[in-house]
């Protein structure tokens, strides 16, 4: 195997003075360029297909299979008892998740053999300190509705 | 000698870059002795490693190197496929090329950013991170999230990369190089970033070795070693590049040979976006729902080529769904160690040039 | 007519000391309002550009473009508790910033401005010395960062002051050695050379076309007294968290900021007045400010430029480059500048 290596040249010394100069000047260039922020709550760049941010949970079709659970590397997802019929789900248990130590790896989601749990585009959740933890009711629900 | 002003640089100090911190002992403006201290974002990752499936242990190595998380990942997928036995298909390895290289690009410049913040330059920190954002933008699209990605998973990846996907990287590899090149002239063209680092914080070769130096700061120092030559890995070998080295060692050494780097990256991205094969993205042995039940057996300690150097980690299985240990090499570290030597007897303006060329990411010294 | 002489008429009804000291006071107020309203706008245009350089785009929350971040800023600062270190050294811990402010906002008092339309002259005080009181303001600066860096016990303000210390020493000589040609050159056409508005009156030539090497030296001087980036030395902000200002808080540490937003104004004024014509140019009677503050704009300008593309340089360094390269330029430029009187008489 032919092993390619290139040595790094060193700038070519230019006059003092001329190349800090020419810097100057590029870094002055630079004003009249479109600048790169995006005021965020006016304008908001399109978010990929993909983004994933706050979890849902549709409580029909939750089976209580705790593979969510099982397969949450942080220990956020926790099984509640909720009382509520759903033949699918016989032992009433639900996961409910604290979004303070969510990291958003997406595994429930990708585990979940009914795809009950799900992640979504919301990503503008505010809590306040005691609200963290997502009951199962309030993982059904939309961000809007939910109690902070 | 009780003449020395002993000064305590960081946890919270400007350019320590996270949480290092320096216990140094000044003559005057000189450094005669220097103690860096480590452990301020200890995290206990190897750990939590054990504690989790093999399939889980990702996030974990997302936050290691938390500016090049995909290198991470993937030098993580190196070790664990092999106790798993579930080798990943052909295109898989191409999509992580793909990845691995955009995200060393990201991280490189990082590094040239907040260089030029330890240095006192203001400007080029935006351009930088200005470029970076085009590469988070592409993995926001490709991964859904911009830097913890989780994009990697065990025999695959989380999700295909699609041509609309592979368009956009190629369009940011049209534009990219010139900017680069702006970049470059705005640091080497400048008489005074010159002297500030030409002949300062010479590493020797001998010295470089002993300690267990790797990456861009042993290539700068003249030593030919690149994992992705000396051991390839995922498609390495089938891709055409150069290792930039150089003899001198100092500072600007350092510096040319990530900025280097940076224009090779490029160059593999583009061989690797028109290789890149048709095919499955992950393995059928590790579909989603086996995510739990994967058992692995045996040890197993895998490298690959970090932006900082040689990334190292070593699983043991024992027949379990998680593993029985993990223990990760990590190459700011062991880079790290060297910062004594090479600040003795130098003014505190070099110590804080020379830590920031070792390129020092917190997450992954103490994780 | 200037606006001294229009004060002192419009209190003339109370007798001749009364309405002069009352003039006295009353223009120093106006000087001190509009020096800090000058500040102000500074801030705003360094803030404004950097962002723009850099690519984003800067205040424009408070007030329409964020014209009243600034003063924002300013009520912020002012709002915060003052945390003082246990082991200072009081009275110059206190006296220090307050040191740099005055010997600013005093330095601003000597400049001749030129004249405005109606207004007439807007100079505050035209002594026939004014050069040698510039500089002897200005050389008030550094004894508060001194004074800072040593009544604050803390190592990273010790280490910021010694290095204030030793840049200072490095560049003053070549900075009076080059303002000495400047007046050398002025004191072949007019009498009282050691004046600045004479200086500037004979300046039909800018005397940075005849002394390049002058304006060199004294542009280095103007940064390096202003310590911004490139020079930046004692309170650098990546090694010395910031230097001889670590330990003040609130309005203190508001004092320093505008210090060193007013020693690039206050350098801005000195290199267009000495080198590049001040107020001379067309219509000088009536426009003679305008030109001023566009030439001294361009400089401000410069100088944000210079601050925001440069790496700054180290100390050791620095005291090479003054002692062994801007002393022996200033001396050229000055046997230069000593031949060119003789032979062309200008």
């Amino acid at each position: 195997m032919v092993r390619l290596v290139i040595e790094v040249k060193e700038p070519r010394r230019s006059i003092p003075i001329i190349g800090s100069l020419s810097g100057m000047m590029l870094v002055m260039r630079h004003l009249f360029r479109k600048p790169v922020t995006v005021q965020y709550p006016e304008e908001k760049s399109k978010l990929p297909d993909r983004f994933r941010f706050r979890i849902f949970l549709k409580l029909d079709d939750c089976v209580g299979c705790t593979l969510c659970e099982q397969v949450c590397p942080n220990g956020s997802i926790t099984m509640q008892h909720v009382d509520r019929e759903n033949p699918r789900n016989k032992r009433m248990i639900y996961p409910d998740v604290n979004f303070g130590t969510c990291t958003v790896c997406r595994n429930c989601e990708e585990i979940c053999p009914t795809d009950a749990i799900y992640l979504t585009h919301v990503f503008e959740t505010s809590r306040t300190r005691n609200s963290f933890t997502y009951s199962p009711e309030e993982l059904a629900m939309q961000e809007d509705e939910v109690k902070k | 000698m009780n003449n020395f002003v002993e000064l305590n640089f960081g946890p919270q100090h400007p350019s320590t870059h996270g949480v290092l911190r320096l216990r140094a002992k000044l003559d005057g403006e000189i450094v005669r002795e220097l103690e860096p201290i480590i452990g301020y974002l200890h995290r206990n990752a190897e750990k939590l490693c054990e504690l989790t499936f093999y399939a889980d242990n990702l996030i974990f190595f997302d936050r290691m190197d938390y500016v090049a998380s995909m290198l991470m990942e993937s030098g993580y997928l190196e070790a664990a496929e092999k106790i798993l036995n579930i080798p990943p298909p052909e295109r898989v390895l191409w999509i992580r090329v793909i990845m691995n290289e955009l995200s060393r690009i990201a991280s490189h410049l990082v590094w040239a950013g907040a260089f030029g913040l330890d240095l006192g330059m203001l400007t080029p920190f935006f351009y930088c991170f200005a470029q970076r954002d085009y590469i988070l933008d592409v993995f926001t699209e490709v991964c859904g999230s911009r830097q913890e990605t989780n994009y990697m998973s065990v025999g695959g990846v989380y999700q295909d990369l699609t041509p609309e996907m592979i368009e956009h990287i190629d369009a940011f590899l049209q534009s990219f190089p010139k900017k680069l090149e702006e970049i470059y002239r705005l640091f080497v063209k400048n008489d005074i970033f010159i002297s500030r680092n030409k002949g300062i914080g010479v590493l020797s070769k001998e010295t470089a070795i002993d300690y267990g130096v790797t990456g861009p700061m042993l290539r700068a120092s003249g030593v030919n070693y690149d994992v992705r030559k000396a051991n390839p890995y995922l498609v390495y070998d089938k891709v055409d590049f150069d290792v930039p080295i150089s003899q001198k060692g100092d500072n600007l050494a350092r510096f040319l040979v990530r900025f280097e780097e940076m224009r090779q990256s490029v160059r593999i991205i583009k061989q690797a976006i028109t290789k890149i094969p048709d095919g499955p993205f992950f393995n059928p042995k590790a579909k989603k729902s086996m995510m739990i039940r994967l058992r692995g057996d045996g040890e197993y300690y895998a490298r690959t080529e970090s932006p900082k150097g040689e990334f190292g980690v070593y699983i043991v299985g024992d027949g379990g769904v998680k593993p029985y240990r993990v223990r990760v090499r990590s190459p700011s570290f062991k880079n790290l160690s060297v910062l004594p030597v090479l600040a003795k007897d130098q003014m505190i303006s070099d110590l804080i040039s020379i830590s920031g060329t070792i390129d020092l990411v917190f997450g992954e010294v103490d994780r | 007519m200037s606006i001294f002489s229009r004060l002192t008429s419009l209190f003339s009804p109370m007798g001749y000391p009364i309405s002069e000291v009352l003039a006295y006071v009353v223009e120093s107020a106006m000087l001190a309002i509009v020096a800090s309203v000058s500040l102000a706008v500074v801030i705003y245009l360094f803030r404004k550009y950097m962002a723009r350089v850099q690519l984003r785009i800067g205040p424009n929350r408070v007030g329409k473009f964020g014209l009243l971040q600034v003063m924002a800023d300013g009520l912020k600062l002012a709002g915060k508790e003052s945390i003082f270190p246990r082991k200072r050294d009081d009275l110059p811990y206190r006296i220090a910033p307050l040191m740099i402010l005055v010997g600013l906002v005093m330095a601003f008092a000597v400049i001749p401005y030129g004249s405005l339309f109606w207004i007439g002259t807007l100079t505050v005080s035209d002594t026939s010395v004014s050069v040698l009181l510039l500089f002897a303001i200005i050389a008030i600066m550094p004894i508060g960062e001194v004074l800072a860096g040593i009544s604050s016990k803390n190592k990273y303000a010790l280490l910021g002051a010694m290095r204030a210390i030793a840049k200072d020493v490095s560049f003053e000589i070549p900075m009076m050695i080059s303002v000495l040609a400047i007046v050398m050159m002025a004191s072949a056409r007019t009498a009282s050379s050691l004046s600045i508005n004479s200086i500037v009156l004979t300046e039909l030539v800018p005397y940075g076309i005849l002394q390049p090497l002058g304006i060199f030296v004294f542009m280095i001087s103007m940064v390096a007294r202003a310590s911004y980036t490139p020079f930046d030395m004692g309170e650098s902000d990546s090694e010395l968290v910031t230097g001889y200002s670590t330990e003040y808080s609130g309005l203190r540490f508001g004092m320093f900021y505008m210090g060193l937003f007013g020693s690039i104004l206050l350098g801005s004024f000195v290199i267009s007045l000495f080198y590049l014509g001040g107020f001379n140019g067309p219509m000088q009677s009536s426009l003679g400010f305008v030109w001023l503050v566009i030439k001294a704009m361009i400089m401000v300008f410069m100088a944000f430029t210079l601050w925001l593309s440069m790496p700054r340089i180290r100390i050791d360094k620095f005291v090479n480059l003054g002692w062994k390269y801007l002393l022996p330029i200033a001396m050229i430029n000055l046997v230069l500048s000593g031949t060119l009187t003789l032979l062309m008489g200008w």
